[in-house]
């Protein structure tokens, strides 16, 4: 029989006291797992926005439209090596309920400014620029719909109208847009800008936002300077942010979520450190007297030591480990329903890490007190007690 | 009878005030449970809160008017001459001098300072017709006075001023390239229109070149009554065909969505913590238990039943089941209760709300500390009811 063994088996002299504490560990780490998981999708377009690319839009707001004429002006900024622009649609399908992200755009530069994300094959983007009433739809849009190319959809917006009266446009699908990285969501229809200006009945020669590229990082603030000094003192003043920022700027107007976040992981973690040191510190004390045996037969105080360590760890690593396992599964079963909010919802390879290191630290700071005076335990003592 | 209810009565005694002798682990079993009605109660008095503010800004005699299929005022669009039809529409009241109550408004997004973080904020600029204040119940202007027609002035609700920089009365402004000076502040009772800036509908029209278009029309109504007359005349006139609701209807709305999804978030997390609660609350039982085992087998050889016992090691664990739920309320309302929070809302602005709660949620709460300390407790009480004497009394 090794030490190793000597701690398995101390920890589960009492089963069912072992498997108490080993399902309140699991709960802490499986709600750390769908916390932390969602806290990282929710926050993912800072994360991993392009440190090149720049956005371009009203002053005033966000959602605030601004004068086409400025798409040229931008273009010819040194320092800027494509732009492109978008306007939101505020589309949905048959029912406001089926909310899509659909945006206008400028066909010719938009996939280029994304080329990183957006994946395209060129024949279909020939054909998206050649069919002024076409769109492209993103792959797990097309998906829920059971969309396919030369399909003819009809979309209706939630904030525009045609000239005509209705607030419905038809579109022929002439694309499917894939993810090229894990992250992107798909979920999108993107339209001709063009063809969206000339059938709106309000807001015609306007532009949403601008997306603009850099030719690299370092020349970010000096263009984007350059932009909104460009527009100073007209009617439609701009604010050009690096795409970080923006996202940044956005998620934090959801409220504190971080802080949430913290608040009940840290109230979690609270109560099963509670819970466990008190139950740990219990346990040590019922084997004094066992302690002293121990000690009697040899073992130094350092391996007694970290044989309590090795017990309060191997609970955590227990408890712990099949929690973010279960923390994952749901993060998969949420996946779909939450891709509106927070796509690629997971639990990645580094919240797995981080909850690995929460458990080491979980297993020595319950076990620490007890190891230490089952280590300074005087053999006299041990065995003249209880 | 009598003399079993005296064993039970002596019993749950003698267990009551062992308590102190397991005072590490009954504290830490009271926390456990405290902490996990804290983060329940946290998250519905949150939704309570947002659910409060938004609707309660509706008037059931106040009928607001939008173009059809648009969720939110700020996907609505009303032109100038739909406006004309229904100042002449039916069931809407008329004012001393015969003119409707009617305030055609546009809302605007612009950007604001947040105090606490400094980072840009969604905030509704609004633009509202003559009877804009009127057609809002108990709004009064609590410093510096109304913006007069026609000039770029503001006046900002008391919740936007308290929680974005730059909006005290004197200051001015920057919305693009023009500039309107804060001339007053208002109080409207807590409801939403406090998280809003409001200016002269004419004024804002032409500064943001939406001349001639709304986005809503407010209209006071003769009566609650009169709301499907209105409805009516708009669905019969093909020039209209705009959605005509109550204003209360829409806020009622507005508010369930976002305040069903922090409850949605808060009830799951309370149980899943609930549940390690639980788990901690049957180790200090079956401690609690184990450490009594010889005084329980005494009291059962000198003619004591189980079911004193049992009943003994339940109480004891509901006790500390309604402490750790009572110190969990008392924390949340000391920490929590009238904290001022903000979030986007439907209008895709930003809404200030305080987190409320209320008598009912606190009972939820201390609900939730029981059920804990029933399950915790019912099986180790099982276990002491039906100790063998002998093992008992040779426990130690």
């Amino acid at each position: 029989m090794n030490d190793f063994d000597l701690v398995r088996k101390n920890l589960f002299r009492r089963k069912l006291r072992a498997i108490l504490m080993i399902v309140s560990i699991l709960i802490a780490f499986m709600i750390f797992g769908v916390l932390a998981g969602f806290y990282r999708a929710f926050t993912a377009g800072e994360d991993r926005a392009a440190a090149d690319r720049m956005i371009t839009v009203n002053k005033i707001n966000f959602t605030q439209p601004m004068p086409i004429a400025y798409f040229n002006r931008v273009k010819s900024v040194d320092g800027v090596r494509q732009v492109t622009h978008a306007n939101w649609f505020g589309g949905y399908y048959q029912d406001p309920k089926n909310f899509l992200v659909s945006l206008a755009i400028e066909p010719a530069t938009y996939f280029d400014v994304y080329r990183s994300e957006l994946d395209v094959p060129s024949e279909q983007l020939q054909a998206f620029i050649r069919d002024r009433s076409s769109a492209l739809v993103g792959e797990k849009l097309a998906q829920k719909w059971g969309w396919k190319i030369g399909d003819r959809i009809p979309i209706a917006s939630s904030i525009f109208s045609q000239k005509s009266g209705g607030h419905t446009w038809d579109f022929t699908i002439v694309g499917i847009v894939k993810g090229k990285v894990e992250y992107v969501d798909t979920n999108f229809l993107l339209f001709q800008y063009a063809y969206f200006d000339e059938t709106r009945s309000f807001g015609k020669d306007t532009i949403g936002w601008m997306i603009l590229q850099t030719t690299a990082p370092e020349n970010n603030d000096r263009v984007a300077k350059a932009i909104d000094a460009m527009f100073a003192n007209s009617t439609a003043e701009t604010s050009t942010d690096t795409e970080k920022a923006f996202g940044k700027a956005f998620a934090a107007q959801f409220g504190n979520i971080a802080l949430i976040v913290v608040l009940v992981v840290g109230a979690a973690f609270v109560t099963i450190l509670m819970i466990v040191g008190n139950t740990m510190a219990l346990s040590i004390r019922e084997r004094t007297r066992e302690i002293g045996v121990l000690k009697t037969l040899g073992f130094s105080g350092p391996r007694i030591l970290a044989m309590v360590l090795g017990e309060s760890m191997l609970l955590a690593l227990l408890g712990g480990i099949p929690g973010l396992a279960i923390a994952a599964l749901i993060a998969i079963a949420l996946r779909n329903s939450l891709a509106s909010i927070a796509p690629a919802f997971s639990v990645s390879p580094t919240i797995a890490l981080q909850g690995v290191g929460l458990m080491v630290a979980l297993g020595l700071i319950t076990g620490i007190i007890p190891a230490l005076n089952a280590m300074r335990l005087q053999i006299a003592t041990a065995l003249g007690r209880g | 009878m009598r003399s079993l209810w005296l064993q039970v009565a002596a019993v749950t005694a003698i267990n009551l005030k062992s308590i102190a002798q397991r005072r590490w682990l009954s504290l830490s079993t009271v926390i456990a449970i405290a902490l996990v009605v804290v983060v329940l109660l946290a998250f519905l008095a949150m939704a309570n809160g947002f659910q409060r503010t938004i609707a309660g800004s509706g008037a059931d005699d106040i009928a607001i008017v939008l173009r059809a299929g648009s969720q939110a005022e700020i996907n609505s669009t009303v032109s100038r001459d739909q406006v004309r039809l229904i100042e002449d529409g039916p069931g809407i009241a008329r004012g001393s001098d015969g003119k409707p109550l009617i305030s055609p408004e546009l809302y605007l997004v612009v950007d604001g300072l947040k105090r606490s973080t400094h980072t840009k904020a969604n905030l509704p600029l609004r633009g509202i017709g003559e009877q804009g204040g009127a057609l809002r119940k108990g709004v009064t202007i609590i410093a510096g006075r109304m913006f007069s027609r026609g000039s770029n002035e503001v006046v900002v609700g008391k919740a936007l001023l308290r929680e974005f920089e730059g909006f005290e009365i004197g200051s001015t402004v920057a919305f693009g390239a023009t500039r309107w000076n804060v001339v007053g502040v208002f109080d409207s009772g807590g409801n939403v229109f406090e998280s809003e800036i409001w200016a002269d509908l004419n004024v804002v029209q032409s500064l943001f070149n939406r001349n001639n278009i709304v986005q809503t029309v407010r209209a006071r109504l003769t009566g609650p009554a009169a709301l499907s007359e209105l409805k009516n005349y708009s669905d019969n006139d093909p020039r209209l065909k705009l959605d005509v609701k109550s204003e209360a209807a829409y806020f009622a709305e507005q508010a369930s969505q976002t305040s069903d999804l922090i409850q949605k978030l808060g009830w799951p997390l309370a149980i899943a913590m609930a549940l390690g609660a639980i788990a901690g609350a049957l180790n200090t039982m079956y401690s609690s238990v184990a450490a009594r085992a010889t005084e329980i087998a005494t009291l059962r050889a000198i003619g004591f039943g189980g079911f004193p016992a049992f009943v003994g090691t339940l109480a004891e664990s509901l006790l500390l089941a309604a402490i750790g739920g009572l110190l969990g309320a008392a924390a949340t309302y000391f920490i929590f209760d009238g904290v001022t929070a903000s979030t986007l809302g439907g209008n895709f602005t930003q809404v200030v709300f305080d987190f409320k709660l209320s008598p009912w949620l606190i009972a939820e709460g201390v609900a939730l500390a029981l059920v804990v300390g029933l399950i915790g407790g019912l099986f180790p009480a099982l276990r002491a009811a039906r100790l063998p004497i002998v093992e008992g009394l040779y426990a130690h």
